[in-house]
């Protein structure tokens, strides 16, 4: 044991200072880009090209056309603390994505960092060097106007850091996510991203407006998401949201596709996670998420953006505000939406057809074939089963199978306006399951089964809405114990609960009585509601367990009062259907997140006939 | 084991015993049926763990022995085989199969070992007594409706049967209750019931003896234990455990200040409610039952579906009410009452209320109404 001694206090030394400032700042190199890259929009660069070699960790460049510096400028910006960004020392009013003055000396201490820049209207190019915290004198350079930074040998004077990086390729896709993240949020600038020998990302200027921002979502976020994404709009009291969000049948299994800006800085924040959920709530399966980009504009004072290191994360002066907007402007667009399903199952049937169509020789039984749809030629389908022997097969009359495409009579023939309407005129119901109409510029297949699913469900749900949740009264009230602090918070928003058909009191301090509970449930469980409601409620603030389980009734109801599939419909009655779905918000999809219909577009079918 | 039967008495017994097994169980020797062939008869024994039926029937028997065979499937053979058949059955000792002989049909079914057959250890019965069958069932018939269905309320999953006092006479007495409804029935208590504790008889065990019953003739004997409950109702014994649990205390739930008296005709008003709740297409749709001087409206009201009224005139003098009702729970209440008028005893839109039977002081309903 040694004795302990006095200690004396002493002032750390600038490396010291910015090394335990870089800890914070530059956690990994995809850290680095992200400041360099800021550091080039805020210069207002319109080119942005950016090279990395082995992960970030020997070579990160950064070239863009921006302003540029002076001299006297870029003998300072390697300084600690030292920006041309915030505006008389105001945290409140941050217009650039950087604002600190502290990137730049934070690379410098753990790094050998280059900054090389040409101001537009100064003289030569100069370059500054410091190497692990060594700053060397001003030296001329070769380059256009604009900046070229270059961090070598990232983390080389703090290699315990080094240990807790993952692969190259981890490393390369957490470069390429920080890129694309900025790049979102700036669809005016194009970049280049080379990860060693590839060329990982190019995205040209897109022009500015929402057809460019959606354009550059596209090129980032997938086809699918350009062909399914619904525009959103909205604002309230000085904060404006706009983005794009998917349709809810376009979904995938988390939430890496959800994206947040806040005035043009990508953030992470629970907020959104909860907004989305509340707002497609229903409209997906469980489990599944949604894609969408939503960028958030308010006034800086509105919102504080140093609360985190890296800037990933913000504070809202009023985020239930912000939350309720965003809510607010999914709701809104995925009502409009209505019965627009997918398109991309159009195309997926589309190239199944191609597939199943082209000649495939070697092969035999060819794996195509049962991934095929139905309609492709019975004889293959046919044969390709009789090959299995010993079980026994029931032949089907064939004759039976053409006679199941009932058209429509000539009376029930929708007068030329209904082809105009979106999902277009019945023109057949095929196997008694789907619908088959024509609008000016595509084929519709709906299935029958789902699509009136979901109308009787969204009848259900507003009736419930409307006409308030009728409660059936206790004889003998359900006494249910909770923690203490569950209990208070369960009992503190009795009112939400009676205006869904739930009555309940304190029952002493660990306790509630239920007394009246909605009529909907019949004799389900009631302790076990109460519970996940107060559960929910005490941990998240998620509500949604009582209005879960009253949607899920309905939607059983639904699914039992529906059109089942196999049933065979008039002219009239699928006219009606189609017209229905049009006028129904949600009608896209089924209850299950299933879309009820496809849309083969016109353009697609001639591809499949070499016309296009 | 080798004997014959007749058809008629194979059909019969079976079918009061398969009934309790299940269809679809885990164990595979749950599916079967235990025949057990000694002296002159034949007996059946099936179980679900939970309960067991036994029933012995005259056979003619040329070889003793014991097995068990899937009960439905026997069950099904026995029901297609022509009315008056001759049946023989045959096991040889060495055979893993029961052979089935009837004229010229022919089955061969596979078999378990009769000792692995599990047996609910039927113990001493602490009290013994005995009830007409037509009295036994008018119990049940009355109450099992309103039977809880939900699990987490167990206890609620039965029949209270118990012994009380009316009007100072000793009776015995069934309660259930589903937490919106309660029915109790009464009759005087039988000789030997004093002084039993009371039981929950479980749900199925209900549905099982209704149907054992279902003539209502003889005399049944029942013999209860702590745990356990049985039935003997001539060639056939059901026993069943009891649920582990107590009844809550039903009594407070009984109003005994409603004042407000309704005295409707029942038919008319089965008749009404029927009507009117045909524009309430899901479940948990009210009937508002409005009532004023002699007269009581009944509505519904569908924002979907449209609405419906009907009148109908009442013995009613109290202060007017409106109250809400789940149509089902009235159309069942209504539908136990035999005699011509059911007396409701109101007293706010709040508060539960009791219905009557204006021919049978024995049996009282409790409803609890609904809100809008
Ligand atoms: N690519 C560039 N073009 C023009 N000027 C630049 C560029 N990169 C940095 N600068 C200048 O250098 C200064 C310091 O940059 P640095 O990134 O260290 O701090 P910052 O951006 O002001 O704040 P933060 O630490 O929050 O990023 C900036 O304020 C800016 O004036
Ligand atoms: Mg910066």
């Amino acid at each position: 044991m040694r004795e302990a001694q006095p200690l004396t206090i002493r002032q750390l030394a600038p490396e010291t200072v910015n090394r335990i400032a870089a800890g914070e700042v530059i956690e990994r190199p995809a850290s680095a880009v992200k400041e360099l890259v800021e550091n080039a929009l805020d210069a207002g660069a319109r080119e942005i090209e950016i090279v990395t070699v082995s992960g970030g960790l020997s070579l990160i460049r950064v070239t863009d056309d921006g302003c540029g510096m002076e001299a006297r400028d870029l003998a300072l910006c390697v300084e600690r603390h030292a920006t041309s960004k915030l505006r008389d020392d105001d945290l409140f009013d941050i217009r650039t994505l950087g604002f600190r003055g502290e990137a730049l000396p934070s690379i410098g201490s753990i790094a050998t960092l280059s900054v090389a820049s040409r101001p537009r209207a100064g003289a030569a190019p100069l370059e500054v060097v410091v190497d692990r915290g060594e700053k060397h004198p001003l030296k001329p350079a070769a380059l256009n106007f604009g900046t070229r930074i270059e961090v070598r040998d990232l983390f080389s004077a703090t290699p315990a850091r080094l240990k807790f990086l993952k692969s190259e390729r981890a490393e390369n896709m957490a470069v390429s996510d920080v890129v694309k993240r900025l790049a979102m949020a700036h669809p005016g600038v194009g970049f280049t991203l080379t990860t060693g020998e590839r060329t990982g990302l190019r995205l040209p200027a897109a022009p500015d407006g929402p057809e460019g921002l959606l354009a550059r979502l596209g090129r980032i976020m997938g086809a699918d998401f350009l062909a399914d994404a619904l525009p959103i709009a909205g604002e309230r009291e000085g904060v404006a949201l706009s983005g794009f969000a998917g349709l809810p049948t376009l979904h995938r299994p988390d939430a890496s596709q959800q994206y947040l800006f806040v005035n043009g800085r990508p953030v992470r924040d629970k907020l959104l996670v909860g907004s989305v959920r509340a707002a497609y709530g229903d409209l997906l399966p469980k489990g599944r998420y949604p894609l969408l980009a939503l960028f958030v504009t308010l006034p800086p004072a509105a919102v504080d953006v140093n609360v985190h290191p890296a800037k990933a994360e913000v504070r809202f002066r009023d985020a239930a505000a912000v939350r309720s907007l965003i809510i607010g402007g999914l709701s809104q667009a995925l009502a409009a939406a209505g019965h627009r399903a997918t398109l991309r199952g159009g195309a997926m049937t589309i190239d199944a057809f191609v597939a199943a169509a082209t000649p495939q020789r070697e092969a035999s039984p060819s794996p195509n074939l049962s991934s095929a749809p139905r309609s492709s030629p019975p004889q293959a389908a046919y044969s390709s089963r009789a090959s299995g022997f010993g079980e026994a097969m029931q032949a089907p009359f064939a004759a039976f199978d053409s006679l199941s495409a009932e058209t429509v009579r000539a009376e029930d023939l929708p007068t030329a306006d209904s082809i105009a309407r979106p999902l277009g005129a019945a023109r057949a119901q095929l196997h008694e399951t789907y619908i088959v109409a024509q609008t000016e510029t595509s084929v519709i297949i709906v299935d029958q089964h789902a699509a009136h699913e979901r109308l009787v469900y969204e009848r259900m749900k507003a009736m419930l809405a409307n006409g308030g949740v009728a409660r059936q009264g206790l004889l003998i009230p359900v006494v249910v114990t909770l923690e203490p602090d569950e209990a208070a918070c369960l009992i503190e928003r009795a009112c939400e609960w009676a205006a869904l058909g739930l009555i309940l009191e304190s029952f002493g301090s660990t306790a509630v009585c239920v007394r009246e509970v909605p009529a909907l449930l019949g004799h389900g469980d009631v302790e076990g509601l109460v519970r996940d409601l107060a559960s929910g409620v005490a941990n998240d603030g998620d509500t949604r367990a009582l209005q879960d389980r009253l949607e899920a009734v309905c939607s059983t109801f639904a699914c039992h009062g529906s059109v089942r599939a196999g049933r065979r419909l008039t002219g009239v009655e699928m006219n009606a259907l189609l017209r229905d779905m049009e006028a129904t918000p949600h009608s896209g999809q089924c209850n299950h997140g299933r879309p009820t219909y496809v849309e083969l577009k016109l353009t697609d079918i001639e591809r499949l006939f070499g016309r296009s | 084991m080798r004997l014959v039967i007749e058809r008629g008495e194979l059909l019969r017994a079976l079918s009061h015993v398969t009934s309790v097994v299940e269809r679809r169980t885990t164990i595979p020797i749950l599916s079967n049926v235990m025949l057990s062939a000694s002296g002159r008869s034949l007996r059946f024994k099936a179980t679900d763990l939970e309960r067991e039926v036994i029933e012995v029937v005259a056979a003619d028997v040329t070889q003793p022995g014991a097995l068990t065979v899937p009960a439905h499937m026997l069950h099904d053979i026995v029901r297609k085989l022509p009315d008056g058949a001759q049946i023989e059955l045959v096991k040889d000792a060495e055979k893993e199969r029961l052979t089935l002989k009837a004229g010229p049909s022919r089955f061969a079914l596979q078999t378990l070992a009769a000792d692995d057959f599990p047996d609910l250890a039927v113990g001493e019965m602490a009290q013994e007594f005995e009830v007409s069958a037509s009295d036994l069932k008018r119990l049940i018939d009355k109450t099992r409706f309103a039977i809880s269905t939900e699990e987490t309320r167990y206890y609620l999953n039965g029949i209270y049967l118990h012994t009380a006092e009316r009007n100072g006479q000793p009776t015995l007495r069934a309660v259930a209750t589903d937490g919106h409804r309660l029915a109790q029935v009464e009759l005087p208590r039988p000789e030997g019931a004093t002084g039993m504790a009371g039981i929950i008889i479980p749900r199925k065990t209900v549905h099982e003896l209704h149907r054992l019953i279902e003539d209502g003739a003889g005399v049944v004997k029942m013999g209860v234990s702590p745990t356990k409950v049985r039935f003997e109702i001539g060639t056939v014994t059901l026993t069943s455990k009891l649920i582990d649990g107590s009844f809550p205390d039903y009594g407070r739930v009984i109003p005994q200040a409603n004042d407000k008296e309704m005295k409707v005709s029942n038919a008319e008003f089965i008749g009404a409610v029927d009507r009117v709740s045909t524009i309430a297409s899901e479940r948990g749709r009210a009937v508002k039952l409005s009532i004023t001087a002699d007269k009581l409206v009944l509505s519904v009201n569908n924002p979907e579906g449209g609405s419906a009224t009907e009148e109908i005139s009442v013995g009613y003098v109290a202060a007017p009410l409106e109250i809400g009702f789940n149509a089902r729970y009235l159309l069942d209440i209504a539908g136990q009452l035999e005699g011509e008028e059911a007396r409701f005893m109101l007293a706010d839109p709040g508060s539960p209320t009791m219905v009557r039977d204006s021919s049978d002081d024995s049996a009282l309903y409790v409803l609890m109404p609904m809100r809008v």
